[in-house]
């Protein structure tokens, strides 16, 4: 069975990624490049790459991440920022095809975040829809809360896991 | 008192890989005097040390031995009520191993009530070799039985989810174990996540969610071949899986259009009938014991809350089940059908929570700071779920009684409980 790209592949490209940290208790959010994240690390990618497409391409300009409030599955107007980069990346290079993967935190039932993380994902497939981009370039799932980026129970870490990956 | 008795009585040799501890019994249990069984030393203390601990976890007994005895009768002749009664002790078991070899191990119990003075049941059970810890199990469940009218679940299994973080990667297991937690057996070990585990009603086979194809699919697989097969091939993710009471269907939740949605998948045929339509979140199905209604999480109000739909009419709209707070998910119905035990979030902490459908209110049965995945007991009687503590996921139990117990791995974390139905 072929595996799909693991959720937690970003610097299996050794790349920069981007994130958003969710300033305390407001929507906004401040984009910050980070370098290198021990909790993404940790993880080995399971990959088998569909050769047709240009990684390095895709890793430099359509990786990213998006974060989330509670219980939401709404783009903030950060997120809809760091969108616009993956969203032009994907149209200079139609080889490009991404996978968006939606995840929660820990809190509520598991199955319940698992339909909320792939809204999560929806919501930036719906996006990327919006602005041209065609529906069959971008697959969509969910993690729910089971891949957590950040293991800690206080808000810094549940912000970190309400997010959408883009691969 | 009597808890700091209870919590001194935790027996000292426990197999399992989870560890039980009874944190606290109920207010006014039976006390029941388990007399060292006939037989050889070695097996009549591990029969007896299962008992009483199968006993305790019940909550509804107190448990004394030889040692807290006034007098230690070896057969009916030799019980002198007073000395039981003196010690307030209502039943009295004796036993015996009647036969013990390679190919055999069996055991005789009586049970007398001391009020009466009088045996008021005597029971045989056949074992199997190497299975003393089921024959102790049935032991345990006769005497619940005979006292309490109510069938006993120590002879039932538990269906759980362990994960042991690792750096480069967690490991994923489905276990099951007997109702104490001992006796573990690996269902499934996986490096991508496992949720959802539960029985069908027959006891025979286990749905679950695997992410081991890259993304959420149902499997459906067999206790004792150990085959396993996907539920519903189809190119969306599927979760939630739930089994009608006949066995016979099992609801599921397709995201195959960008939204969860419930279905009914007809196990013989593969028919599937679409249940929820809306463009909310719908997830989390269960069935009603007689296989009429089906509860589930809906978030079309804007916040999670439980909806139930009648089966029987055909476009019958869902009804709104919960009102009390914004946060009330995966429910399961009581045995009897008249409530549901769910996920309530209230001052920012997820309890299980019961409510019974003519009430308009809900009684909170747990209060710590996550809890979910309430799983009741064949009898009714007992809720296990998951909870953390020190940030990790342990299982607990809490009876209707209000007694209450934990099952924490000696390793890593475990949580999705649900248990199995009578197995004996």
């Amino acid at each position: 069975m072929p595996k799909t790209p693991h959720i937690f592949t970003s610097n299996f490209f050794g790349i920069v990624i981007f994130t958003i940290v969710l300033s305390s208790c407001s929507s906004m959010n401040v984009t910050e490049e980070t370098l290198y994240n021990r909790d993404v690390q940790t993880v080995q990618a399971s990959v088998a790459d569909d050769a047709s497409i240009d990684y390095e391409t895709k890793a430099i300009f359509t990786n990213a991440t998006v974060l989330f409030e509670f219980d939401s599955f709404n783009l903030s107007s950060k997120s809809i920022q760091t969108l616009k980069g993956a969203v032009a990346a994907m149209k200079s290079n139609s080889a490009i095809k991404i996978t968006i993967s939606g995840h929660a935190d820990e809190r509520g039932t598991r199955e319940y975040n698992l339909a909320l993380g792939q809204r999560r994902a929806e919501s930036v497939k719906d996006y990327f829809a919006l602005n041209g981009v065609n529906k069959s370039r971008v697959s969509v799932k969910s993690y729910g809360e089971e891949r957590p980026l950040a293991y800690g129970t206080d808000e810094i870490s549940y912000a970190k896991n309400r997010r959408a990956e883009i691969n | 008192m009597k808890k700091l008795l209870l919590l001194l009585l935790i027996p000292n040799f426990i197999y399992a890989e989870l560890v039980l501890e009874i944190t606290q019994g109920s207010d006014n249990p039976y006390s029941l005097a388990v007399i060292d069984f006939n037989g050889p030393q070695k097996i009549s203390k591990k029969i007896n040390s299962i008992i009483k601990s199968d006993m305790k976890r019940t909550g509804e007994f107190v448990i004394l031995d030889n040692s807290q005895l006034i007098s230690v009768p070896l057969n009916q002749e030799e019980i002198k009520y007073k000395d039981f009664k003196l010690l307030g002790i209502d039943f009295i078991v004796l036993g015996s191993l009647i036969s013990e070899s390679k190919f055999n191990l069996s055991v005789s119990y009586d049970i007398y009530d001391v009020r009466k003075e009088k045996k008021i049941r005597t029971s045989k059970v056949f074992g199997i070799p190497n299975k003393i810890r089921q024959l102790s199990h049935y032991i345990s469940d006769g005497i619940y039985e005979e006292i309490t009218g109510l069938r006993g679940v120590a002879s039932t299994k538990l269906l759980y989810v362990t994960e042991e973080r690792a750096p480069d990667r967690s490991l994923f297991q489905l276990v099951i174990a007997d109702a104490d937690g001992a006796n573990e057996q690996i269902l499934l070990k996986s490096t991508e996540p496992i949720i959802s585990p539960s029985w069908s009603p027959d006891s025979k086979k286990v749905a679950y969610v695997s992410f081991e194809t890259g993304m959420a699919k149902v499997f459906i697989q067999d206790l004792a071949s150990g085959k396993r097969e996907i539920a519903l091939e189809n190119s969306t993710q599927i979760s939630s899986p739930s089994w009608s009471p006949n066995g016979k269907f099992l609801s599921l939740t397709l995201f195959q259009d960008g939204n969860a949605e419930i279905y009914i998948l007809n196990l013989k045929n593969k028919n599937l009938t679409r249940l929820t339509n809306h463009y909310s979140i719908d997830t989390e199905s269960s069935w009603s014991p007689n296989g009429s209604r089906i509860m589930f999480t809906s978030g079309r109000a804007g916040s999670p809350q439980l909806y139930e739909i009648d089966l029987r009419k055909s476009n019958s709209k869902p009804r709104r089940i919960t009102f009390e707070g914004n946060y009330n998910a995966k429910a399961s119905y009581l045995a009897n059908g008249d409530g549901a035990i769910f996920v309530h979030r209230s001052n920012n902490r997820f309890q299980i929570a019961l409510k019974y459908f003519d009430e308009n209110f809900v009684r909170p049965l747990t209060e710590s700071r996550l809890d979910e995945s309430p799983s009741i007991s064949p009898n009714g009687n007992v809720i296990i779920y998951a909870t953390t503590e020190d940030e990790l996921g342990l299982l607990a139990g809490v009876t209707l009684s209000g007694a209450r117990f934990k099952l924490p791995a000696k390793k890593g974390e475990v949580r999705e409980p649900s248990w199995s139905g009578f197995l004996r």
